[in-house]
């Protein structure tokens, strides 16, 4: 075997290779490549302390909680509400408005001071706050948040004729066109109040 | 479900999939240490690669992240992610700096000391000069080095990171290997020839 030979076949097995035994320029190829070995297996060791900072985990935690639907606040692992269980929530409340404004003239605002309390999220929602104050119409028929509940916010687009639900006038040739919506779920995972975004009451 | 430590890559993305923080976590702690120091000696910037980890853990959270297991391993997957975002970083011209070695962040413990005479480059002079010379290599040849020798990424998977063959990783490493002695050579024999001379005025 001559040395482009040996070379070729990538003796990374071995300092013992007959071949390093006849040839001396080979052998002190191979030395200087094991030394170099050496050295990358210890500025490896020694690097192995370097770690991304922790903030960059609790970022991606808290990114992790707000895809998953939950408030970025809550430790515990189990019990997460599933995405599509307030997205079925949704989708019934969107039926029942194509259907309302198929059936019924377009009303006047209802009951729009209606207060629903909410609980802390990640939007900065406190206790004290209201869904009134922050714009968020209650849905109909949903149960009242309570303080020690944790919501949380989805933006949404939604047909112009599910404003309906929540008592907002809404011009039937386009009940068609969606609109931005801020829906704010409960811990159960169900839809509790609704915020149209850029959207007035005589809309 | 709790996260068991022996759950593989793949069994983790799943339990991601379906919610499981602590599996995300666990893919996370597992996999962010190799990941951050890839970035870290590609592009020089604590930042950038501060960022490119946020990234690429961000698309493992995204249902259409593009991971396919037939093609190979998640980390290779991952590494590949990583790089082009690193690359990504480099085009905007927010990274590629030199690494200095005098940062906190690169600040090294000291090495222990050994009696075998093929380790001076384990002494730490040898590893200041070794890390130097790493980062003096082409880009095509820092990659491979510091995945297959400094993070043990197998050829496999850094060839899928880097989106090249198995034999083009190999012989990129070797050349990468022949460089790194080269620049050392360099580094330990002509050094004090090499000082720049400083013009004397001359008063006669």
């Amino acid at each position: 075997m001559n040395c482009q030979e040996f070379w070729k076949t990538m003796p990374e097995n071995g300092i013992a290779h007959p071949h390093l035994r006849e040839c001396a320029a080979c052998a002190v190829r191979m030395r200087k490549q094991h030394e170099l070995a050496a050295g990358l297996r210890t500025l490896a060791a020694h690097q192995a302390r370097v770690e991304a900072p922790a903030r960059v985990e609790a970022h991606l935690v808290a990114a992790f909680r707000a895809q998953a639907g939950r408030p970025s606040g809550r430790g515990a692992v189990r019990g997460w509400i599933p995405v599509g269980t307030w997205a079925a929530a949704l989708a019934a409340m969107i039926a029942i408005g194509v259907f309302v404004v198929r059936d019924r003239a377009p009303e006047a605002r209802r009951n729009p001071a209606k207060r629903v309390e909410l609980a802390s999220t990640e939007n900065g929602f406190t206790a004290t706050d209201t869904a009134a104050e922050e714009g968020y119409l209650p849905l109909p028929g949903a149960a009242q948040l309570v303080p020690s509940d944790d919501v949380s916010v989805v933006h949404v687009e939604l047909p112009r004729s599910a404003m309906m639900q929540v008592g907002i006038e809404v011009n039937p040739e386009r009940a068609g066109e969606t609109v931005r919506a801020d829906v704010m779920v409960g811990s159960d995972g169900l839809a509790r109040a609704v915020r149209f975004v850029d959207v007035t009451g005589g809309d | 479900m709790r996260s068991q430590p022996q759950e593989t890559d793949d069994e983790l993305l799943v339990n991601i999939r379906s919610g499981d923080e602590e599996a995300f976590l666990t893919l996370y702690r597992r996999r962010q240490g190799a990941l951050y120091r890839f970035a870290l000696h590609m592009s020089g910037s604590a930042a950038v690669a501060e960022d490119v980890i946020q990234e690429v853990f961000l698309t493992v959270l995204r249902a259409e992240c593009g991971y396919d297991p037939e093609r190979g391993t998640l980390s290779g997957y991952l590494f590949g992610i990583a790089r082009k975002l690193v690359l990504r970083q480099i085009e905007r011209g927010r990274s590629d700096v030199v690494l200095s070695t005098e940062t906190d962040e690169y600040a090294m413990p000291e090495l222990a000391v050994t009696d075998d005479p093929l380790v001076d480059l384990t002494h730490r002079e040898g590893i200041d000069a070794l890390r130097r010379a790493v980062q003096a290599l082409p880009r095509r040849y820092r990659e491979v080095v510091v995945l297959c020798d400094l993070e043990e990424v197998d050829y496999a998977d850094a060839a899928l990171a880097l989106g090249c063959p198995i034999g083009t990783v190999r012989s990129r490493l070797h050349r990468a290997r022949a460089l790194l002695l080269e620049k050392l050579k360099q580094d330990r024999s002509p050094r004090r020839a090499a000082t720049p001379l400083h013009p004397v005025r001359c008063i006669s």
